[in-house]
């Protein structure tokens, strides 16, 4: 049973071949790249969101942070393509993924702070202690604040691995007593058919949540760093 | 957890560096955003045409009236 709730985040095989790889790629079908004069609605409506996330998202930042634009827009568009496509039935979300996220998240913030010592190493180094500390606690908390700088992160890709995670396992255990309640009993299947629609509703805001939520949180690493 | 089986790690990885940092960068860059119709100033933009730096009939002086 055990084995049985976790299959669907074990990376899938074909044949021995890793099909991961096309897995992960397939969102970016979803992006045609646009080749002509006159873009057709697809595309519009693509530009158009993107203009508008970038908008939002973006004019918080001063001109050295605004240069990360492109970066934080393909990657909110990533993980929500990845998210949404994730919710298919029998589909493989690579987001489930804690590898993959730790692979987003190390080098993204890794970026925002080797920046931020590069051109503003005064004020990254202020930040290990805060206004007004007791000067017995100094070192106490110069250890806490490097220690939170270094787990930044990693509560990043747990987040979004736990997130998604936890919202299919959810999905697929409702679902399955909606299953084996349908010859018991109708009227409680029906409840939880009902409990099972509305969840799926909530997983498809969390996946667009989710990736808001990490590009913002890389923004906001990035805002403190530039 | 099968999430923490490290076997599977690299590939994931991989496959997701080249897509998020090379495809989805590359197509992105290729989106154009149509910029306010407001008035510029003429000597600042620059149309690239295709005939600008060879000699066409479009540079050629116009013929004059018939007199």
């Amino acid at each position: 049973m055990n084995e049985n709730l976790f299959a669907s985040f074990t990376t899938p095989t074909m044949m021995g071949l890793p099909i991961v790889i096309l897995i992960i790629m397939s969102p970016s079908i979803m992006f045609p790249s646009p080749n002509r004069l006159i873009n057709n609605r697809l595309i519009s409506i693509q530009q158009w969101l993107l203009q508008l996330t970038s908008k939002q998202m973006m004019s918080t930042h001063n001109n050295k942070g605004q240069t990360w634009t492109l970066m934080l827009m393909s990657l909110i568009l990533f993980i929500g393509s990845t998210n949404l496509l994730g919710l298919l039935p029998h589909s493989f979300t690579p987001t489930t993924q804690l590898s993959m996220n730790l692979g987003m998240a190390i080098p993204l913030w890794a970026g925002t702070v080797l920046t931020g010592f590069r051109h503003k190493t005064k004020a990254s180094l202020a930040h290990f202690l805060p206004q007004g500390t007791p000067t017995f606690l100094i070192p106490m908390l110069v250890i806490i604040e490097t220690i939170s700088l270094f787990i930044q992160p990693v509560a990043l890709a747990v987040r979004l691995t736990a997130n998604i995670t936890a919202g299919h396992l959810l999905m697929h255990l409702i679902g399955g007593a909606t299953l084996a309640l349908m010859n018991i009993s109708p009227t409680t299947s029906f409840i939880t058919f009902i409990t099972l629609v509305l969840l799926t509703i909530l997983e498809f805001a969390v996946a667009l949540i989710q990736a808001y939520v990490f590009t913002l949180l890389v923004s906001l690493y990035l805002h403190d760093n530039t | 957890m099968p999430q923490l089986d490290t076997s599977t790690w690299f590939i994931t990885i991989t496959s997701m560096t080249i897509t998020l940092f090379i495809m989805f960068q590359l197509k992105l860059s290729k989106h154009s955003y149509p910029s306010n119709p407001e008035l510029k100033p003429i000597n600042t933009s620059m149309h690239t045409t295709p005939w600008e730096s060879k000699w066409t009939k479009i540079y050629s002086p116009l013929s004059l009236p018939q007199q």
